[in-house]
């Protein structure tokens, strides 16, 4: 990643909305750099700022503060009052809705960037024709807007986006008006496109599972700031951040202090009221500071009888448990604490079971207790 | 940021100036001129308040409020009555053939007010009057059973004239309505009448009062039935009172200054309410958000009772008024229909019209005015939509009540306050066409920015930043995104304002000289000059041409628009 050219730089961009004393501060100070070529999301829930930033890559809204540069070129920098206009910004859009325009065909929504920068009439026709072969509309160029199923219309709004050779393509949660099914395929056929003509593309969604699927890098954002960037991977598996770990996909969390940070392939150690645990702590924490474990409901696995051998493993009672077919989804009291875990399904589980639970020190994320600052300048390196 | 002096500055900016023009000289002069001693260019003019004061402390003053207050609140419930009970048949019952309604209420739309007017007093004069010698053959009374010369038969002409706007506004409200709400009252275990008086009326009521004051508003600025009936009749408004001191010599334009004010100040206070009614419906209307199929009340046998009561009404309303002009224009004197005349039947009013001096010039200057003002207003209330609607500009909030002010103001006070406008700055259009051209933008401005915002807002902001971000510049998006988008609103308000910029009387009828005749006019001359049949014809002309318009217009609208 590091000897990418970065495609989008955005430098402690903030945004207000609104006037006055209902002033809101939608944007505090976001900063982040999107490689070139790469599929960067950002991630969060509604609110969080992340569709606010993304219009302001596009131009569409005007942040108070900071930098923007596209391929280098500063697009907004209010230090110096640069602010090149959406027209003149080497982007393409995907609107949530589409934005197909109505009073037009297929071929003359596409063709309208081209249009637009008044492109001989064979050269509209050829790239239109080529742009439509790639999202699969190949055939459909005479077909008025308003008769497209809602998929054909996101293709339309793919290749009117795609058709100018943009340098960014600005995808704004383009899978959430499709219904489930066509929404996972889209997912495939959207990866699949970026990796052909390999562009830059920000996408922007409040959908984890959507997120993870698609991504090469996933910002995950919150009321106006960035919490984390990393792989759908690292974010997952090992999140430093706990509004990360509960933000994607399940979790348990177990308070405690860090007794001991280990170090080297050593677990550290973590007091909690199940007793002493070992745990994989986050660089951020430190001795006796207050943490939380992250531990994902797949990655406990459950014994009827007690293991030998070894540490982190606690006693339950279940609570519940709900068969759905790829799995048992249970509740597991241990104490006066519920954990959600989830067991193979032939593992025959029956409420009121005495059970006991493993909890694999490299599966247990420590993670800082405190989770109201954003990402700090140190973390922004990798 | 580069570029201040940008295109669409210069179009936006250069729009609010000509708004703020249009709408705040003429309420400045309008007032400055209420506190002049005499008018402008001539020698002594200083300030005084003797205008209010000889306005206020005439005994006839209030013999004038009490008028038009009687008039205004009797147009208001005739037509509401007519209106509502047609709208309610249309929208919630069974009634048969009712999809006729729509179009046979949209029918008097196109005729224009003075000859409705004209055509009641052909049917209610107690000497000439068709209906009243009907009724006297039939029942053999001695004298007319009607008169038009009187506060009653003033309010009957205005009403019934007035009515399909009711119509159209109820019909809406009651379609609008989430008939849920009245479910759920029925599965709550309430009878119909319970449900209606419980919960149809309190969620009608916003909408029956706006139309209420909308009415009233309507009835106090009328112009063509005061003049034509009243007057004669002296049965004096404020519409005609100010009309007469213009119109006397000398003409006293202070006296009309305060009396203009005096009207305006009522209208605008209808107008404020009904705004701030609206504005809580509109807000409630979102709040029920989709569109709800209506319950329809089966009304069993009654059915046959309320289709024929519409038709009698459709029979009154516009069979009657339009076969009367019609009559008149090809008969060579006036006379009820009989066989006698039937034998003279002639094309001689039509051929004498078209051959009149002033004939050629009164259409030309009726078509331009017409075609003109409705462009114009259009293209400008788009714009002024758009920044009120989409824009996040300072001012626009300012920007949009402004446009909306002339619709406070009387077509008669708009006059008299254009006469001052002209007489004063040294623009020297005044008793030319142009000035009727600023005076029509003026007060159709309103209408247009109704429709342009209405139809602005259901434009997703999306289809027009998908033109941004593929390059677009501010003024390709407006031309290629939104005003084809805007079309059938456009088309529609455009259709609107033509029709009633052709039928226009109250204003032009202050600002007009020879060569800047309208049609109008020159029907009001031709009926004050006593000739009836040639009004008539050059009625029967007037609505051809507002068809032939309304057609044309509707033909280009399909072109340009959408084929959805």
């Amino acid at each position: 990643m590091a000897d990418k050219r970065q495609m989008v730089q955005i430098e402690s961009l903030e945004k207000y909305f609104g006037e006055d004393k209902e002033r809101v501060h939608v944007l505090k100070g976001i900063s982040l750099n999107i490689p070139e070529g790469s599929l960067y999301t950002f991630l969060g829930p509604s609110g969080c700022g992340k569709t606010t930033t993304l219009r302001c890559v596009a131009g569409l809204e005007r942040p108070e503060r900071g930098k923007i540069a596209i391929d280098g070129n500063p697009v907004f920098a209010s230090g110096e009052r640069v602010y090149v206009p959406t027209n003149k910004r080497p982007i393409g859009m995907v609107f949530q809705s589409y934005a197909i325009w109505p009073h037009m065909t297929v071929f003359q929504n596409v063709a309208y960037p081209l249009t637009i920068h008044r492109r001989p009439k064979s050269e509209i026709k050829k790239r239109v024709e080529d742009v439509l072969r790639i999202v699969g509309l190949h055939g459909l160029e005479d077909r008025p807007a308003p008769k497209l199923s809602g998929g054909q219309q996101q293709r339309v709004a793919f290749a009117r986006a795609l058709v100018n050779e943009p340098k960014v393509l600005l995808l704004d949660e383009p899978l959430s008006n499709l219904d489930a099914k066509l929404r996972v395929q889209m997912r495939f056929e959207i990866k699949a496109l970026q990796r052909r003509i390999n562009i830059t593309t920000i996408f922007v969604t409040h959908d984890q599972s959507e997120a993870l699927a698609i991504s090469d890098q996933i910002a995950v954002m919150h009321a106006g700031k960035l919490i984390e960037v990393g792989t759908p991977h690292q974010l997952y598996s090992r999140p430093t951040r706990k509004f990360t770990a509960t933000f994607l996909g399940l979790t348990n969390l177990i308070e405690g202090k860090v007794i001991e940070m280990g170090g080297d392939s050593k677990p550290g150690r973590i007091e909690t009221k199940k007793g002493i645990l070992s745990f994989i702590p986050a660089t951020s924490l430190g001795r006796n500071q207050a943490a939380v474990i992250s531990i994902r409901p797949e990655h406990i696995p459950v014994h009827k009888e007690k293991p030998q051998g070894l540490d982190n493993v606690v006693e339950g009672t279940v609570k519940e448990a709900i068969f759905m077919g790829d799995a048992y989804h249970c509740q597991i009291a241990v104490g006066d604490m519920l954990l959600a875990v989830h067991t193979h399904p032939f593992l025959n589980m029956s409420p009121g079971e005495k059970v006991y639970l493993y909890l694999d020190p490299q599966s247990c994320n420590g993670l800082p207790a405190e989770d109201t600052e954003g990402m700090d300048e140190t973390m922004m390196g990798d | 940021m580069k570029a201040f002096f940008s295109f669409q500055t210069l179009v936006l900016v250069g729009c609010s100036l000509f708004v703020l023009y249009l709408a705040g000289i003429p309420l400045l002069m309008l007032l400055y001129g209420s506190f002049r001693s005499a008018p402008i260019g001539e020698p002594g003019a200083a300030y005084t308040i003797q205008n209010y004061v000889k306005a206020y402390f005439d005994r006839e003053f209030y013999f004038l409020f009490w008028n038009s207050l009687k008039y205004a609140v009797g147009t208001c419930a005739i037509s509401f009555l007519i209106g509502t009970y047609l709208a309610w048949i249309n929208e919630r019952t069974n009634t048969p053939l009712k999809k006729l309604f729509m179009v046979m209420s949209l029918i008097p739309f196109i005729i224009p007010g003075i000859l409705s007017t004209i055509a009641w007093i052909l049917l209610l004069s107690p000497k000439i009057g068709l209906i009243n010698l009907a009724v006297k053959g039939l029942l053999g009374l001695e004298s007319a059973p009607f008169n038009i010369y009187s506060m009653g038969g003033m309010v009957w002409a205005e009403g019934i004239h007035l009515y399909p706007l009711v119509f159209l506004l109820m019909s809406a409200a009651f379609r609008n309505m989430d008939t849920s709400l009245e479910e759920a009252a029925l599965t709550a275990g309430s009878s119909t009448f319970t449900t209606f008086r419980k919960v149809t009326l309190p969620l009608m009521r916003p909408a029956m009062f706006g139309v209420l004051l909308i009415m009233f508003v309507r009835g106090i600025e009328a112009f063509e039935v005061p003049a034509l009936v009243g007057v004669p009749a002296k049965i004096s408004v404020f519409t005609t009172k100010i009309f007469l001191a213009i119109h006397q010599f000398p003409s006293d334009f202070g006296l009309a200054g305060a009396y203009a004010v005096t009207l305006l100040v009522i209208s605008t206070v209808g107008v404020l309410i009904y705004q701030r009614i609206t504005r809580g419906e509109e807000r409630y209307a979102t709040v029920t958000g989709k569109g709800y199929r209506p319950r329809v009340i089966d009304l069993g046998l009654w059915k046959y009772v309320t289709c024929a009561s519409a038709f009698l009404i459709f029979f009154l309303a516009v069979v009657l008024p339009v076969f009367i002009l019609l009559w008149s224009s090809f008969i060579p004197y006036y006379g009820v229909p009989s066989a006698e005349l039937m034998a003279k039947l002639t094309l001689a009013n039509y051929k004498y019209i078209l051959n009149y001096p002033l004939a050629l010039t009164a259409f030309k200057n009726s078509f331009y005015l017409s075609v003109g003002s409705a462009t114009l207003v259009m293209l400008l209330t788009s714009v002024i939509a758009w920044i009120t609607v989409k824009s996040k500009l300072p001012g626009r909030i300012f920007l949009d009540n402004l446009a909306f002010i002339p619709i406070a103001m009387p077509g008669i006070v708009l006059g008299v306050s254009l006469i001052w406008v002209y007489l004063t700055l040294p623009i020297p259009i005044y008793g030319t066409i142009w000035v009727l051209l600023l005076a029509y933008i003026t007060k159709f401005m309103p209408y247009g920015i109704r429709t342009a915002s209405a139809s602005m807002i259901q434009i997703n902001k999306e289809l027009e930043e998908a033109s941004l971000t593929s390059g677009g510049t501010w003024f390709q998006t407006f031309r290629k995104v939104l005003l084809p988008l805007l079309m059938p609103g456009f088309v529609a308000g455009w259709i609107y304002i033509s029709i009633i910029s052709l039928r226009e009387l109250s204003t032009s009828i202050l600002l007009y000289s020879y060569n800047s005749t309208v049609l109008s006019i020159m029907a009001f001359d031709l009926w004050e000059g006593g000739q009836y049949t040639y009004v008539c014809a050059l009625g029967v002309l007037m609505v051809l041409l507002l068809v032939a318009m309304a057609y044309t217009a509707r033909r280009l609208g399909a072109r340009l628009g959408i084929q959805a």
